[in-house]
């Protein structure tokens, strides 16, 4: 007991305090939530079980299994091939295959039905060619896959081209020098120390799929996100909702238990590719090899980015003249403010988190960190419901107990929409980010801590500076997100905000998806553009860092 | 290096919350309206803005689905902010005055020129604007005699043909709903249990594609609103007005109770701040002037009965429409989407 106090007395500091504060304010919705849950099932829950739940169970399951090999597949191929071989245009493609992600995945359900079904723009092309072709059925849950694969890949892509980028040259030349030959070095040695990186891209991929509303509804399959507004709005039970919701994290969190089992003990550290110069070298691709490789980087290329583009810009195009304003800058200037801002505070966030509760010791803090980090697996609509639920006690509170009216300040700023932003997508940026973090190890800030630096100059001095570029991969990722978000934005944005997202539902959901086209294209070029700044800023800077 | 970066970003922050800040909101006496729609089409931000031109109100709208605005003032109670609500059927108005969340308006103008079917006996809604759910054929492949009820569409001789959407969409909830009222729940079920039966694939899409589905041939008869064929054939795309030209309106139930139709509609809030601007809203939104821009920019067809629709609505004629108190739809919506479920339409 004692030798507890004493723990206790070290544990409890200003840091460990912090964490607990923010993991507790960040996740105030899922204790509104929690409260709703007290109530119990509402009244439609024996209905719901009898006639949809099993769907619900089997869709969403059939969905995360295809799209997880599909995206492992596609992400991890494509990305091996760009870390390791010489090809025209190389650099190009590279940054292409980031692209997907900035097409909305509702956005990609609209376009594959316009270039592949009845009268679709590329069903018309291969009749004028002679092919007695009607349609390629993607309405159905093949479809669904195929079109969130196609749309999510890039987050394992990304993951996978990090580490791989990442390895030392020594590890192939040693597998070279035992003879390995390149297919075995990839599935014994490469694919192994990268599965974890692949199997954390793969989640947020999962994430993605269990959330997506929009293209699901529009194919017509049941899925639980799909349930859980049906349940909701057209069965008038919110309490049920809520109840589903609950199973959806239960089943996020199987997932998750799995994707620990996984890595169970196994240690995956690998001394990283600190330096510049030994840049595992990129060997150029010949003969048969060549062509087998670029088709494989082919395929997700043009059904992920080359396709869907080509329809949003044909429909642009026959939409141009009356989309195309200059409300619709105006537009995608509040959506980059706001985007940036939010990405910003997320960043904040989780860099807070992660080093305050690395100053101490105490276990607990691991708890308020993992429900800061939960709203990424709660469906939007239902955080929605969270947020104006506790932000109207919040609002009661002070005009009961001040007489303060400071409601205007939730409904006509962006506050609460960037705090609904960082309650989120904080996962998005939190897990990266730790995991880098621990790759720093200990070593590095304690000897600054033993020259009598303080902590916070060692975090600014060395930890951010090394830690730059999962910074930056985690602000884009979260950026992206956040540009492309919608239940929150519309439920919880000012009126005089509008977003290009925003938008561009609009029009879909008016079965107006050709005028719709505009705003998801300047979407994407926003998202385009920032990457490629973001990527020149970085080289500088390590070009500058080499000199 | 850090911390520069740092500073320019808090500065960044700074700046963009606090210009994104009205304080005017918080005045209650300021000339302006807070609208909660559901609806979202360019034409309403340009009647709004005219509105606005005429009587100096300004109006802030807040975009979303019906049901999350309604939560939203739910939450918000006495707080809220929102003087109208604004949806794309009658049934979610409905809800919305079962929750307590409108109040009831006593205007003369609204009274004598909306029909009493289409607003709410208390004055808690009024309709905007009226939309068919009507039967489109393929016309080279269907004879129209052949063609009478809804309840018709049971007819095995329909088997394979049918097009619609799934029953998650409102419209097709509310067709249900007034099925229900009129037919009682028995028959309705087995109603809906036989159109099933007559499906030409699962339920899929939108409104617009059950349309190019009859063009490519999937089935020949489909059941959409009158809105979204009047868009179809004005599209850009040629692919889409080739599909709307392939097929004619038909307005089933001529015979007996009349074709059903659903409203877009608005109610005004509760507790809201500008009661008296938002009764002018409500009456300059049922003026013939707005209700032709309206009927022109979104065939739909105007409640103003002075009010002319679109030429294209004309040239589909005029047809006689289900008399049944909108505010039936809202009351048995419930009800429409189990019975859905229990014959399992998508």
């Amino acid at each position: 007991m004692r030798f507890q106090i004493k723990h206790l007395r070290r544990d409890i500091n200003q840091w460990s305090l912090f964490t607990m504060a923010i993991g507790i304010f960040i996740a105030i919705p899922v204790f509104a939530i929690i409260i709703y849950l007290f109530d119990g099932v509402g009244e439609m829950w024996d209905h719901i079980t009898t006639h949809f739940l099993l769907s619900y169970i089997t869709n969403s399951l059939f969905l995360i299994l295809g799209t997880g090999v599909l995206c492992f597949l596609m992400g991890t191929s494509s990305a091996w091939i760009v870390c390791n071989y010489d090809f025209p245009l190389r650099r190009l493609i590279e940054w292409l295959l980031f692209l997907p992600l900035a097409i909305p995945s509702y956005i990609m359900a609209y376009t594959y039905v316009g270039l592949l079904g009845n009268g679709g723009s590329l069903i018309n092309i291969l009749q004028s060619i002679g092919l007695r072709i009607q349609r390629i059925e993607m309405m159905n849950i093949v479809g669904l896959t195929c079109v969130l694969s196609w749309s999510l890949f890039p987050y394992v892509y990304a993951s996978a081209r990090a580490i791989f980028k990442s390895f030392p040259n020594s590890i192939r030349e040693t597998a070279y020098l035992l003879r390995a030959s390149g297919h075995r070095y990839f599935f014994t040695i490469a694919l192994p120390l990268a599965s974890p990186a692949i199997i954390g891209g793969l989640f947020l991929v999962f994430m993605e799929v269990l959330n997506d509303y929009g293209a699901a509804k529009y194919y017509g399959i049941n899925t639980f996100t799909t349930g859980i507004f049906r349940t909701w709005t057209a069965l008038e039970d919110l309490q049920s909702a809520i109840y589903l919701s609950a199973l959806l994290v239960v089943l996020v969190f199987a997932i998750n238990f799995l994707v620990i089992l996984q890595r169970g003990k196994k240690s995956y550290a690998i001394k990283l590719n600190q330096s510049h110069h030994s840049h595992s070298k990129r060997r150029p691709l010949q003969g048969r090899k060549k062509i087998v490789y670029l088709f494989i980087l082919g395929i997700p290329i043009s059904f992920g980015l080359l396709l869907p583009a080509t329809q949003l810009l044909y429909w642009a195009f026959l939409t141009f003249d009356t989309m195309f304003n200059a409300e619709l800058f105006w537009i995608a200037l509040q959506s980059f403010v706001m985007a940036i801002c939010a990405s910003l505070f997320i960043l904040l966030a989780a860099l807070a988190l992660i080093f305050f509760s690395k100053w101490n010791h105490l276990k607990t803090t691991h708890f308020f960190k993992k429900i800061a980090t939960i709203g990424y697996v709660i469906p939007g609509a239902i955080i929605g419901i969270g947020i104006i639920r506790s932000s109207q006690t919040v609002i009661n509170f002070f005009s009961d107990a001040f007489h303060l009216k400071i409601g205007y300040l939730f409904y006509a700023s962006s506050v609460v929409l960037i705090y609904a932003y960082v309650f989120r997508f904080l996962a998005v940026a939190y897990n990266p980010l730790e995991a880098n973090t621990l790759k720093l190890g200990r070593y590095l800030s304690e000897s600054s801590y033993l020259m009598g630096i303080s902590k916070i100059k060692t975090l600014m001095k060395i930890e951010l500076p090394l830690l730059r570029n999962a910074l930056v991969g985690a602000f884009l990722l979260v950026f992206i997100d956040i540009l492309k978000e919608l239940p929150l934005t519309l439920i919880l944005k000012p009126y005089n905000l509008q977003t290009l997202a925003v938008k561009a539902y609009e029009y879909a959901d008016d079965e107006r998806v050709a005028e719709a086209a505009l705003p998801a294209l300047i979407l994407m070029i926003t998202i385009g553009l920032l990457m490629m700044v973001l990527n020149y800023v970085n080289r500088r800077y390590l070009t500058s860092q080499m000199n | 290096m850090f911390r520069q970066y740092l500073i320019i970003l808090f500065a960044a922050i700074l700046v963009s919350c606090s210009t994104k800040e009205k304080p005017n909101s918080e005045n209650q006496e300021d000339q302006s309206i807070t609208l909660y729609s559901h609806r979202h089409y360019d034409t309403d931000q340009e009647i709004f803005q005219k509105f606005e031109d005429q009587t100096g109100i300004e109006v802030n709208v807040v975009r979303a689905s019906a049901d999350e605005l309604i939560q939203k003032m739910e939450s918000e109670g006495a707080q809220s902010p929102a003087d109208l609500l604004m949806t794309v059927d009658a049934g979610r108005l409905v809800r919305a005055k079962d929750k307590g969340l409108l109040q009831a308006v006593d205007s003369e103008i609204l009274a004598k020129t909306i029909p009493s079917h289409l607003r709410d006996n208390e004055g808690h809604w009024f309709g905007l604007t009226k939309r068919a759910r009507v039967i489109v054929y393929d016309k080279e492949k269907v004879d129209p005699t052949d063609l009478s009820t809804y309840e018709a569409l049971t007819d095995p001789k329909w088997n394979d043909k049918i097009l619609i959407r799934s029953s998650g969409n409102i419209y097709n909830q509310s067709l249900m709903a007034s099925i229900i009222a009129n037919n009682g729940n028995e028959k309705a079920k087995e109603w809906a249990a036989g159109v099933v039966e007559n499906f030409a694939r699962s339920p899929k899409g939108n409104d617009r594609d059950q349309v190019k589905a009859i063009l490519a041939g999937e089935g020949e008869l489909a059941v959409i609103n009158t809105y979204y064929l009047g868009l179809l054939i004005n599209s850009k795309d040629s692919n889409e007005v080739k599909a709307g030209k392939a097929v004619s309106v038909f307005f089933p139930n001529q015979e007996d109770r009349g074709t059903h139709i659903n409203v877009s509609g608005i109610g005004i809030g509760k507790h809201a701040p500008n009661k008296e601007n938002a009764i002018k809203f409500i009456e300059y939104l049922v003026s013939e002037e707005v209700q032709e821009i309206f009927a022109k920019a979104n065939y739909e067809y105007p409640v103003n009965e002075n009010a002319s629709p679109s030429e294209l609505l004309k040239s589909w004629g005029t047809f006689k429409e289900d008399q049944l108190p909108l505010s039936k739809l809202g009351e048995l919506n419930k009800e429409a989407v189990v019975t859905f479920d229990e014959v399992k339409w998508q």
